[in-house]
């Protein structure tokens, strides 16, 4: 038997001691002595001292406390511990220091003063830590990571009308607005309540977080804006089988684009921080003034049927995309059956309903796009159409003639689909008849008229057609 | 069984005693947790804008900041409208000084106690000027009665 | 002497006279008499025996994993309380509160830590201690109560990690407590599957009561706030009250009393020893078992200082292996709780997660089949091992340590079949897509894997003819099949609870 019984665990006892001892004297100089912000408030004190003009400034700045410093902003729910690192900021002496010390440049932090904004509603970021790289919060268990120099104009519009910003401010925000008018994205995204349906709703897409995307082929940093740029600049390899055409930007359209995409976002601001023309803005939301059909045009329709005067072959949707402002078809349909048209869209196809209740275009809007359509041509009057006739006869014929093209079951291959509710709606047994007769000028349509059709046989095709619509 | 003979426990002691000094070290660490090393809510530090917008012989009340500002020739001067008896804010007459609702606690111009069971005179607020140029109040730091700052 | 003299004499003397007064014996001791007085008379060491059997005092016998559980209950108390003074328990707060607490507040970093890493170092020391007492027999008579005390502990202390787990309100904790209470739900499996869920539903009942409404919120957020710093420490303390209160009245820690009692030295002679019966004091004789440690003196030796070493020892252990890893490895907290945004996979803390592995083939047997047949099981183990003979000794002998090791083969051999059967093949539902959930509840990995166990068990039973040899091997399988599935969870389960060998290939969604 040991002299000691005990003797063991004294061993036991000194060495978990001294280790424990090691690791509380470590923590306790990991928190208060090397701790980053100790180190940057040091330096500040210093460079404050250096640029000190009389003792008294010289003893001041000696005396400056090395302590956490926060901006704690209620209303905006938001405590900021940036000013623990970044003491100069709202400091006009320092705008020629290095980071961290360097005053905010241009002259922002004037109009939004640090007290009442903090830092985080415009920059993003975790505000509650107290080192650079948790702050930053990319690759963190963080929703909203620090925004890069060039993204950070996407939250000016949480407050403002970026259109009724100085030139300068929000260049790229505006750049991007623009470009998205432009490009016609609103064709396939619905934003605010108006746009396509091919693609996702837009709406608070800067709002979403990483986990909110597939990024499976996001190569590079996992951030929203960094998968914004790859999937303007190739779509279908961020998100596969994707139908968006590549939008074939510049390195600075992308940026801009980011951007702006980045700054679709509802946020809960108190009123106190909303700026006149953001409140401007959205009163003009709820009471738009006259729209401009071609402006209508270009944001809901060109992506798809670019100029509209004559038919497109669509890669992505292995079609012919319908011309129409084409003037031959114009002088064919009513304005009516054009309105109808656009409201009911052609479901079972890529062209989506518009109306109120789905594309989400006002009555109003309908009639501003018909108006503009319109100018492409007057309407004719058409000649009347043949009495239906056989449809067996007219089964043969459209297996002949038209199912290359219009598809065997009508549902529409290379050609707009016939048998369609909406088509057989909208289309009158004259404008059939006409647009076999005569065709369709600048599309692929045969004008079968002149190629042998008589009136009979036009009236077996309308009997057949026919079958398809409602009784 | 008979005691056995005293000995020096040198390892036995080492181990109390290391024990002693890492519970010891844990108990003082841990005492620091409860003091705050920073203080939740807004900093009570009010920029006023520029000194140049207050006349010379203004009063002007500031409700967030709980003070007066004046501005007389001598310079600038903050008195808190915080009673110093138990917390209510007083008010201002011109020319008579502080009253207090609460308990009828009066101060004179200067915010010395003249009556009611105020203990101790008004605070003079310490006013500097920021570095982006505004008037700058801080609440949470005193100076002494009758210091004026001069812009 | 004058009043007045007298009056200054005593306020000159009170300094000693406090002393004298606070410790009964007057002065801190000197001899080991005054040592086992001292240990006697004072409230909180006499907890402890006067004296203490070498062999308890054995680390390859227990591993102290007792007072590792206990210095760990203790550091949990303290550096609870101490997170109780910054931690706010509201749905908008709770998060902030815990970031501020790690970033802000002094020491806070390192305290809440401490509270976490000493939190799985208690749930994993309170299995290996239910282990150590199984394999050494420690659950005989007279120890059975204490025995079914401990599963009792062991229950708490998983509700205590389960509820302090929601606290942070992030989104580990929101969705770990979401399948929490949805495997409280299971019993919903069994009462569709038989259709009386209208008039009978415990499982709804049992998310309502653990959540306060349907959902994982504020009342969630509240009632396990609760439960986590009043509830459920105040009911652990009291059963570890009973817990060392019946260690004292059952004999100590138990021993192999088959073997003679070593012979004592006494000066120069070799003594035979004998076990007179002895009481203490002015106590009164009691039925039964006497208030003693053992036999005699014999074998023993003081508590003061020896066992306080091994305690001292294992406290400090512990706190030097908590220290280590808190301040290498931060406590997890992920973004704040998102409803909208389910994690995937999402998974329950590591102990749950070999019940989630089993709830993933029927909720029902895994949330409450096999758990409730599991701690039935341990909970019959004393009283339908009778024989008193094995104590102390592990695995009770060479038969045991051989029915050990087969059965841990077979019970890894098993489960690991099973597995690579479900990854590969799938089960009933895979084959037969429109079976009846009450097929699938009856016959599933769950139920396969009980029905394999004991039908090795029943096997080991009639060949060796020892209850116990065959309650082992039933132990051992089924500890194999827990570390088994709890890897499974842990590791080899990632998004739509899909296999895969590493988390390395998960796809990133």
């Amino acid at each position: 038997m040991p002299a000691d019984p005990a003797r063991a665990y004294k061993w036991v006892t000194v060495v978990c001691s001294v280790a424990s001892l090691g690791f509380l004297i470590g923590a306790a100089v990991r928190e208060n002595i090397s701790a980053d912000w100790r180190g940057h408030q040091a330096a500040f004190r210093g460079i404050l001292e250096s640029k000190a003009k009389d003792d008294a400034a010289r003893a001041a700045a000696r005396r400056l406390p090395i302590e956490i410093r926060q901006v704690s902003v209620p209303a905006l729910h938001t405590v900021d511990r940036c000013v623990s690192c970044h003491l100069g900021i709202d400091d006009p002496r320092m705008s020629g220091e290095p980071n961290p010390h360097r005053a905010h440049p241009k002259r922002l932090v004037e109009i939004h003063r640090v007290e009442k904004f903090g830092c985080t509603v415009c920059h993003q970021g975790q505000g509650a830590a107290l080192n650079f790289q948790e702050a930053k919060a990319e690759d963190y268990f963080w929703d909203y990571p620090l925004l890069p120099t060039s993204m950070t104009e996407a939250t000016c519009a949480s407050c403002h009308d970026p259109r009724a910003l100085p030139a300068g401010a929000a260049d790229r925000l505006v750049a991007g607005m623009k470009l998205f008018e432009e490009k016609g994205c609103g064709a396939c995204h619905k934003l605010n309540g108006k746009g396509g349906q091919l693609g996702p709703s837009l709406d608070n897409e800067g709002l979403k977080t990483q986990h909110q995307f597939v990024r499976t082929n996001l190569k590079g940093s996992q951030t929203t804006w960094n998968w914004f740029a790859e999937h303007f600049r190739d779509p279908a390899g961020i998100v596969p089988a994707s139908l968006m055409p590549s939008p074939a930007l510049t390195q600075r359209e992308v940026e801009a684009l980011t951007v702006y995409v980045l700054s679709l976002r509802q946020r809960d601001l108190p009123a106190e921080y909303l700026a006149p023309d953001k409140i401007d803005e959205q009163y003009a939301r709820l009471h738009p003034s006259p729209p401009d059909g071609a402006v209508l045009y270009r944001r809901y329709c060109a992506a798809c049927h670019d100029t509209g005067l004559h038919s497109r072959w669509d890669k992505k949707f292995q079609r012919f995309v319908p011309g129409i402002r084409n003037a031959a078809f114009l002088r064919t349909e009513e304005d009516e059956c054009l309105a109808e048209n656009i409201r009911d869209g052609r479901p079972g196809t890529r062209m989506p309903a518009w109306g109120p209740k789905a594309g989400g275009l006002s009555e109003v809007e309908v009639k501003a796009l018909v108006a503009y359509l319109r100018k492409s041509a007057p309407a004719a009057p058409l000649p009347a159409a043949p009495p239906r006739g056989d449809v067996s006869k007219g089964a043969r014929l459209f297996a002949q003639q038209c199912a290359g093209c219009h598809g065997p079951d009508g549902k529409g291959l290379i050609a707009p689909a016939l048998a369609n509710p909406v088509f057989q709606q909208a289309a009158s047994d004259p404008f059939i008849a006409q647009t076999i007769r005569q065709g369709r000028e600048s599309t692929p349509m045969p004008a079968f008229g002149r190629a042998g059709f008589g009136e009979a046989d036009i009236g077996d095709l309308l009997a057949f057609l026919r079958k398809w619509g409602k009784p | 069984m008979p005691d056995s003979p005293k000995r020096r426990d040198f390892l036995g002691l080492a181990a109390l005693w290391s024990a002693v000094a890492a519970m010891g070290t844990a108990l003082a660490g841990v005492m620091r947790l409860p003091k705050p090393a920073v203080l939740p809510g807004p900093l009570r530090v009010f920029k006023l804008g520029d000194p140049s917008q207050f006349a010379v012989g203004s009063i002007t009340r500031n409700e967030a900041g709980g003070f007066y500002l004046f501005r007389e020739e001598q310079g600038f001067h903050a008195i808190s409208s915080t009673c110093t008896h138990l917390g209510c804010v007083v008010a201002h007459n011109e020319g008579e000084g502080f009253a207090c609702p609460c308990h009828g606690s009066r101060f004179s111009t200067d915010g010395s106690v003249v009556g009611g069971p105020a203990p101790a005179a008004l605070p003079w607020l310490e006013i500097v000027v920021s570095p982006d140029g505004q008037l700058q109040v801080n609440a949470e730091s005193q100076v002494p009665k009758g210091t004026r700052f001069r812009v | 002497m004058t009043p007045s003299k007298e009056f200054l004499e005593n306020l000159k003397q009170a300094p000693r006279h406090v002393r004298e007064s606070m410790l009964r014996n007057g002065k801190t001791p000197d001899t080991d008499r005054e040592r086992s007085q001292s240990t006697f008379h004072n409230f909180f060491l006499h907890l402890q025996s006067v004296r203490v059997h070498r062999h308890s005092l054995s680390f390859g016998y227990t591993f102290g994993l007792g007072l590792i559980l206990t210095a760990s209950f203790v550091v949990l108390t303290l550096t609870g309380i101490l997170l109780m003074v910054y931690y706010k328990p509201g749905v908008e707060q709770a998060y902030d509160s815990v970031k501020d607490i790690h970033y802000v507040v002094p020491a806070g970093r390192f305290i809440r830590n401490i509270h976490r890493w000493s939190a799985h170092l208690m749930v994993l020391a309170v299995f290996l201690h239910m282990a150590r007492v199984f394999y050494t027999g420690s659950y005989k008579r007279p120890r059975e109560f204490n025995w079914l005390v401990g599963l009792g502990l062991l229950v708490l202390t998983l509700g205590l990690s389960f509820t302090g787990y929601l606290l942070p309100w992030d989104q580990l904790a929101y969705w770990a407590v979401t399948i929490g209470s949805n495997i409280a739900n299971s019993p919903r499996e069994v009462t569709d599957a038989i259709g009386i869920t209208a008039w009978f539903d415990p499982g709804r009942f049992q998310k309502q009561l653990l959540l306060g409404a349907n959902y994982v919120g504020q009342e969630a957020l509240i009632r396990f706030y609760v439960l986590h710093v009043a509830v459920l420490p105040l009911a652990l303390t009291a059963l570890m009250g009973v817990h060392f209160w019946r260690v004292r009245k059952d004999g100590g820690l138990s021993r192999d009393e088959s073997r003679p009692a070593p012979p004592a030295r006494i000066g120069e002679r070799e003594v035979e020893v004998f076990a007179p019966s002895k009481t203490y004091g002015l106590m009164a004789v009691v039925r039964g078992r006497t208030p003693i440690v053992g036999r005699a003196p014999e074998g023993t030796v003081p508590s003061w200082p020896n066992l306080m070493w091994a305690e001292m020892a294992a406290l400090m252990f512990t706190i030097a292996v908590t220290l280590a890893l808190s301040y290498f490895f931060d406590a997890p907290l992920k973004e704040m709780a998102n409803p909208a945004i389910p994690e995937n996979p999402a998974k329950a803390p590591w102990y749950f997660l070999g019940l989630q592995e089993l709830v993933s083939y029927s909720a029902f047997m895994g949330g409450v089949g096999v758990p409730a047949i599991v701690l039935m099981g341990l909970g019959l183990i004393p009283y339908l091992d009778r024989d008193p003979r094995g104590v102390g000794v592990w695995f009770g002998g060479a038969a045991g340590r051989k029915t050990f090791w087969q059965s841990l083969a077979f019970g890894l051999a098993s489960v690991l079949a099973l597995l690579a059967f479900t990854v590969n093949l799938g089960w009933l539902r895979t084959w037969f897509p429109t079976i009846p959930q009450i097929a699938i509840i009856l016959l599933n990995p769950a139920t396969v894997i009980v029905a394999l166990y004991s039908a090795w068990s029943l096997w080991v039973l009639r060949r060796t003819a020892s209850i116990r040899l065959s309650a082992l091997a039933l132990f051992t399988c089924f500890l194999a099949g827990f570390v088994v599935l709890t890897a499974m969870g842990s590791i080899f389960r990632g998004p739509n609870w899909q296999f895969y060998w590493w988390p390395s290939q998960w796809p990133i969604h």
